[in-house]
């Protein structure tokens, strides 16, 4: 029914954005993924013509020597760590609140529990800069929880400002309203009828969330962890201003190597990790979507 | 009546309050942020449909509620308010829990560096210009996506998504390279394009999913009481699907207002905004400086919040993110 002719002006309707993106996304990683391979013509003259300490793939197909030099480098190997642990805990940690949030909001209707949710949506407008300064301050050495720590006696208590600690804090702080918004707007779609049900039949609150609300909101669940994974594997703000020197996050080590060191080529290899991270994280995000759209065909 | 939020009913009798009897204020802003179980009678009577209120009785999992609820508040209020307090403090030492002196020159200060002034005034220009650009580039693709069968439609949703997954820092170093060709470093235009990329993936998502939640039944009926394409999209579906719009306008316009990084790259020297002059003032200047630009840069952040508060809870934010 539909001819050659209308699906080709839909393609043209939907394309701006992709375009878009296309050309200055889509094709400067191509350019970026040839540049760490050596290839400094081309597209990359004009970087490769202001930097320091370039591997060059002369003329070959490729050459790996750029990410054997990154991937050896033990501040490098630290940064990855770092970067690891930071990810994992933090979107632990988020996954844990949001839930907690949002569990709260859907079993009680109430006025406070739509508050705490209103609450914890509030970082989604502050701008990252301003919470990670804000952050920062709050838990460094003469920041509130330090003073209070000090007024009740606890003169040891770990300053949190400019460690990795204090990143883990302020990435959850960033990243607690996606997910409970991800989170709760699940929650809500499940009726009443299916917790209703198994407390009816003896189970406990905890067990009725356990066994019924939480698998029929994994999906949202895995859509959160995955943004919240990959928004902190490549934040730069958070870690840049909260974080320690050294080891800190791969976001602010690849800019450092570009600014400071001017070492294109290498911050563009750390970019490349991240974004070999990044996949992984979103892997479960593309299987879940996929998985819950093929059940019913698209009323679209 | 479960998604009106609890500020507005909380407004209005507030406002029903205020017209009816001034002194009963003071009661209900204390019974509403105390716990919600008290009320005054007077406004226990004004709230006719509500259910009496009775306390209940403290137990230990309602006291690790609130104590729970506690600690997020002061996790997510803490700082802010703490920074708050560093704006108007004169001096203020460790272990002092309070500033010991309270001062204001540095809302004055800050308005005698031009360069400071002028920050302010790019980022008011360039946000809008932004959210204009990426409304005009993404809705129509939007409706496209959600409304006709265009070809390879998850493919597009997918590198969307993988363009986001990208670390940014690496996209703006061979950004650069790519700007120095196309003499876009140092450009207004270059800035409105390099913050544009970051408004992208959410601005064609959100109101996508707004408008396939649309039942088609409702457009169809509008076209057989005899009304044009045009007039169904303008009167039905786009009214229907605005908080999903707004939503993602308003992000949109913060995620401009927020941009630092890429906008220092392709900025600097010509467009310095705020958030890129927020870096010099963290490490250059005393707290306070800090602590009043941030305050500024903060204002317009929570008026949009105010505005779009009930959309964002209500699920617009949320339902953008499941591919469909």
């Amino acid at each position: 029914m539909k001819t050659a002719i209308q699906r080709g002006w839909y393609f043209l309707a939907a394309s701006p954005p992709v375009v878009l993106v296309a050309v200055f996304i889509g094709f400067p990683i191509a350019v970026t993924v040839i540049y760490t391979l050596g290839h400094l013509g081309g597209a990359n003259s004009a970087i490769s013509s202001i930097a320091l300490h370039q591997v060059s793939s002369n003329g070959r197909f490729a050459t790996f020597g750029a990410y054997r030099e990154v991937l050896t480098s033990h501040s490098f190997l630290a940064d990855l760590v770092a970067t690891v642990w930071v990810t994992a805990v933090s979107v632990a940690v988020v996954l844990l609140l949001a839930w907690l949030v949002a569990l709260y909001g859907r079993l009680s209707d109430t006025r406070l529990a739509r508050l705490l949710t209103s609450f914890a949506v509030v970082p989604l407008f502050i701008p990252v800069v301003i919470g990670s300064y804000a952050i920062l301050q709050f838990w460094s050495y003469g920041g509130l929880v330090k003073t209070l720590a000090h007024a009740v006696g606890l003169p040891g208590f770990p300053a949190l400002g400019y460690t990795l600690g204090g990143v883990v804090l302020a990435e959850v702080w960033v990243s607690l309203p996606f997910a409970v918004l991800m989170i709760g707007s699940g929650l809500r779609s499940i009726p009443d009828s299916a917790f209703d049900a198994a407390r009816d039949a003896g189970a406990s609150v905890a067990r009725a969330t356990w066994t019924v609300l939480l698998p029929m909101n994994l999906v949202p669940t895995i859509i959160a962890s995955s943004f919240t994974g990959i928004s902190i594997l490549g934040s730069f703000t958070v870690p840049y201003l909260v974080g320690p020197t050294a080891p800190n996050l791969l976001g602010p080590d690849a800019a450092q190597t570009f600014q400071s060191f001017n070492e294109p080529q290498q911050a563009e290899v750390i970019a490349m990790v991240i974004f070999a991270l990044a996949i992984v994280v979103a892997v479960p995000y593309l299987w879940a979507t996929y998985r819950s759209n093929s059940g019913a065909p698209s009323a679209s | 009546m479960g998604d009106v939020p609890v500020e507005l009913r909380r407004a209005e009798r507030l406002v029903s309050t205020v017209t009816t009897g001034a002194e009963a204020t003071g009661a209900e802003a204390t019974g509403a942020t105390a716990t919600g179980a008290t009320a005054t009678p007077a406004t226990q009577a004004r709230r006719a449909p509500a259910p009496a209120r009775r306390r209940r009785p403290l137990t230990p999992g309602r006291a690790a509620v609130g104590l729970g609820m506690l600690v997020l508040a002061i996790f997510i209020f803490g700082p802010l308010l703490w920074l708050m307090l560093w704006a108007f403090a004169g001096v203020w030492h460790y272990p002092s829990l309070l500033p010991q002196s309270w001062s204001l020159s540095w809302w004055r200060e800050i308005f005698h560096y031009p360069q400071l002034v002028r920050s302010v005034g790019l980022s008011f220009t360039f946000a809008p210009i932004v959210t204009l650009v990426s409304a005009v580039v993404c809705l129509p693709a939007a409706y496209a996506i959600a409304r006709f069968p265009v070809p390879g439609r998850r493919t597009l949703l997918v590198v969307l998504f993988a363009s986001n997954a990208f670390p940014k820092i690496g996209l703006y170093i061979t950004i650069a390279g790519l700007f120095y060709a196309l003499h876009l470093m140092g450009t207004f235009f270059g800035v409105v394009l390099i913050q544009l990329l970051g408004t992208v993936v959410f601005m064609t998502w959100i109101p996508a999913a707004s408008f396939a939640s649309i039942p088609r039944a409702l457009e169809d009926a509008a076209r057989d009481v005899g009304a044009s394409r045009l007039r169904v999209f303008f009167t039905v579906t786009l009214p229907l699907a605005a908080p999903g719009i707004f939503v993602a306008m308003v992000l949109a316009f913060l995620a401009s207002f927020d941009e630092a990084q890429g906008t220092f790259l392709v900025g600097v020297p010509n467009y310095i905004t705020m958030p890129v002059q927020m870096y010099s003032l963290v490490s250059d200047y005393p707290p306070q400086a800090a602590a009043v630009f941030a305050v500024l840069l903060s204002i317009p952040s929570v008026a949009l919040m105010l505005l779009v508060r009930k959309h964002v809870l209500g699920g617009a934010l949320a339902r953008g993110f499941e591919l469909r």
